[in-house]
């Protein structure tokens, strides 16, 4: 018998943009943990609520769906998602907020600790589930709750209607907030955050941008990971600098010839949809292991909050994925496939979100045949284990990639 | 007529909706299709006849193209029905954008239905201030000219005011009918067909049939029955399920259902001198309802205090499968009644669900605890 040889892995350099990017991400929570020991109020806050918001104020808050998504990661997502059954809630709600409930009722988990909150920042541009949830938080824990309604857009353009209604709930929420907190709104705090939002943004948006090259500089499933710093912390000055760093790497990279795809890239294609975080390795061995980059994803689009000034901050915030008509999004899909020469679609039809796997099937098929792409898709769930097939998600890659071998046969 | 010639005027109506949307259509009249909360004073004022969809009991096939498994069967099945031909002959389908599955049938229906626009409604959820009222007020501006775009209808102020006093009347007269049906005999089919024609006949026509109606009521036997439920759902019109009601003796005492008196809720106020604003006013007063963002949950206290009210000991909790909104609601319902010492149960439903049997083991267990 072979004698196992471990590879020995070089320690990682903390000045990689990888490494700054797990310390912001970690940074979130113990920071939040001393706030709230320091007796300051912490709030807990749905992804696309604008950040610029608690940024300007100083408010110290907290990302529910991402920490679900770290206690899915971690293996905690059934425990957890069957606490939330136990008191009445249906297995059909979305696992985020099924995790987030159970959170709230034990008030920790191994997986990933958070403070328990004090007011509630609710905006619903990616559901109208967002809304449910909070409320039950708001009132269980009896806290206020701050409500930005962002309402689906059936359009291609945001209409000035909506970006008034918008803009004046941004000013109500603001509002609110220095009435609870007793921070203070600064115009001149906010064109900074805006200018490092703004600044974060575009780094990613080139990041992303870099998998044009052919092989593609870096492994899809890293902007899962890296784009928890843009979903809580686009605001602050060292997410801009470590996104800085990624894009530089990921240049670097392309000019060396190398990847953090450490594979042959033999396809590429997008994946549509969020990633089944309690199954992350086998998607992504699934696809590794035949050669299969995941270059691009939604998320490599959704993060480009760069607006001229306040009010196109209202209209940036009603052009967030969930948030848009199927033309406007089916287009923001077909420029990234043919941006990134992206040879076939992968679908998440995901059960925890309805509103992301609502119209997806027509979706993808324009996607499909806009772009002359094979579309296949898989059942899971982003957290709770349970909806996942390990053999269907096989057998579905398998097919993928048999479409796309004939496809380049027939070249 | 005897309430019970009025009772199969309506069942017929309910049971038919086609027939009434081709009676419509061959009057020379256009159609036009309505879901949750739609201003339907508008469609009705500009010469329309709004008529109701909320799917049917049957099996899905083509909208599963369109749709994943685990969107609500009222949904699916609005969209089987649009894309079998069911509504052939309307000329355009509402939909508000009030819940996630609200939002993408309308994206479905652009691409499955091409023969009948789709125009969105969108309403704040913030609906208290006064930028809430203008965004409400922008929608409905928009359904205006869509519809004058597609119908060739026009819309007129003075049209509109007549229409709001139309249904002010029609929402007292089912306020009323709630009630008589609570006090008198009234079987929960019959309670159920009322509600339901309302959406598929002009609302003055409704409100002939109904006003004779009560007075039939008030003429009969009062209900004996003790066990009296408040029933609580998105939609409780499935036969065979009525008639478990009636097989372990459940009097519906009220209801807190979305296709029922969650309708007749709110009026116009007429003394708001432009019609328009009234409406949007309407809208915007609109409160204990799952789909209208509620920090306080007030609709909880609200359905234990109708209960009260209507001397119900019991709520009846009618879960449409994979509807979400009301599932997060279910927790903090079942906590109040119990602290109001109301007995609860939570039956799931679906508009595809041929076996009753966990129902009425359910209801049958419920039955026996009054
Ligand atoms: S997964 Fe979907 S339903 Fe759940 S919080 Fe996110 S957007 Fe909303
Ligand atoms: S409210 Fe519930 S039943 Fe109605 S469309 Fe939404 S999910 Fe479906």
């Amino acid at each position: 018998m072979a004698e196992e040889v471990k590879k020995q892995r070089p320690a990682p350099d903390p000045n990689s943009a990888k490494m700054r990017l797990r310390k912001i991400a970690a940074d979130a929570y113990s920071d939040a943990v001393e706030a709230k020991k320091r007796g300051e109020l912490v709030g807990w806050c749905s992804s696309n609520f604008p950040v610029e918001i608690p940024e300007t104020l100083g408010l110290t808050v907290c990302y529910p769906e991402n920490q679900a998504a770290g206690i899915a990661a971690r293996g905690g997502g059934e425990r957890m998602c069957s606490e939330a059954e136990s008191e009445g809630y249906s297995n059909d709600i979305c696992a985020y907020a099924r995790i987030s409930l159970a959170y709230m009722k034990l008030k920790s988990a191994p997986e990933q600790d958070m403070p328990l909150p004090d007011y509630v920042l609710c905006a619903n541009n990616i559901c109208n589930c967002m809304i449910k949830w909070y409320e039950n938080i708001a009132k269980e824990l009896n806290i206020p709750m701050i409500m930005i309604d962002i309402p689906f857009n059936p359009d291609y353009e945001v209409s000035e209607a909506e970006i008034d209604y918008i803009e004046a709930q941004m000013w109500d929420a603001i509002h609110q907030l220095e009435k609870i907190t007793g921070h203070k709104w600064s115009d001149e705090k906010f064109r900074q955050v805006q200018q490092i939002s703004g600044r974060a943004s575009k780094a990613w948006l080139d990041a992303t941008a870099t998998a044009r090259y052919v092989p593609s500089p870096f492994n899809g499933f890293d902007l899962l990971n890296h784009m928890a710093v843009m979903v809580t912390a686009r605001g602050k000055e060292e997410a801009a600098e470590a996104m800085d760093k990624l894009n530089s790497e990921y240049e670097e990279n392309h000019l060396n010839g190398t990847s953090t795809f450490h594979a042959e890239e033999k396809y590429r294609i997008m994946f549509e949809g969020i990633a089944c975080w309690p199954w992350l390795r086998v998607t992504s061995t699934g696809l590794k292991g035949r050669g299969i980059n995941m270059v691009t994803t939604i998320y490599a689009d959704a993060f480009g909050f760069i607006y001229k000034d306040f009010r196109d901050m209202c209209r940036a915030y009603a052009e967030v994925p969930n948030c848009m008509n199927i033309e406007h999004a089916r287009d923001k899909r077909v420029r990234l496939c043919k941006d990134n020469h992206v040879e076939g679609l992968l679908v998440h039809t995901n059960r925890s979100c309805k509103l992301w796997s609502g119209f997806m099937p027509e979706m993808s098929r324009q996607i499909g045949k806009e772009c002359n792409i094979p579309v296949v898709s898989f059942d899971g769930d982003q957290a709770d284990p349970r909806n996942f097939s390990e053999a269907q998600y096989d057998t579905r890659v398998q097919g993928l990639m048999e479409i796309m071998d004939t496809n380049k046969e027939a070249k | 007529m005897t309430s019970k010639e009025i009772f199969a005027k309506l069942h017929e109506v309910a049971f038919n909706p086609k027939q009434q949307l081709n009676q419509y259509l061959a009057d020379g009249k256009k159609v036009v299709l309505v879901t949750y909360y739609t201003p339907n004073e508008i469609i009705h004022s500009m010469g329309l006849v709004p008529m109701g969809v909320w799917g049917a009991d049957i099996q899905l096939n083509q909208s599963k193209k369109y749709f994943p498994a685990f969107i609500c069967s009222i949904m699916q099945s609005i969209l089987e029905l649009g894309i079998n031909g069911t509504y052939k002959g309307a000329s355009a389908l509402v939909v508000p954008s009030l819940c996630d599955s609200l939002k993408c049938i309308g994206q479905n229906w652009k691409y499955a239905v091409k023969d009948i626009p789709f125009i969105p409604m969108s309403y704040p959820q913030n609906r208290k201030p006064d930028y809430g009222k203008r965004f409400t007020k922008a929608g409905y501006e928009r359904v205006i000219s869509d519809l004058e775009a597609i119908t060739g209808a026009h819309f007129s102020d003075d049209n509109l005011r007549v229409s709001n006093h139309i249904y002010n009347e029609h929402n007292a007269v089912m306020r009323e009918f709630a009630e008589v049906a609570s006090e008198y005999e009234v079987s929960a089919q019959e309670r159920s067909d009322v509600f339901k024609s309302a959406w598929f006949m002009l609302p003055e026509e409704h409100t002939t049939l109904v006003k004779e109606l009560i007075e039939r009521l008030k003429e009969g036997p009062k209900d004996s029955r003790k066990v009296r439920v408040l029933v609580s759902g998105i939609l409780a019109d499935a036969p065979q399920l009525l008639e478990l009601f009636e097989k372990y003796g459940i009097k519906v005492a009220f209801d807190d259902v979305c296709d029922e008196s969650r309708q007749y809720k709110k009026d116009v106020p007429e003394t708001i001198q432009n019609p328009m604003d009234g409406l949007v006013e309407k809208f915007c007063s609109m409160d204990d309802d799952t789909l209208l963002y509620d920090a306080d949950k007030k609709r909880v206290d609200y359905i234990v205090t109708e209960a009260q009210k209507h001397h119900a000991e019991g709520v009846i909790v009618l879960m449409t499968k994979f509807c979400d909104p009301e599932e997060f609601d279910y927790v903090p319902i079942k906590r109040a009644c119990e602290k109001a010492g109301l007995h609860q149960v939570n039956i799931e439903v679906d508009r595809q669900m041929v076996n009753y049997e966990q129902a009425a083991t359910q209801l049958e267990a419920f039955s026996e605890l009054f």
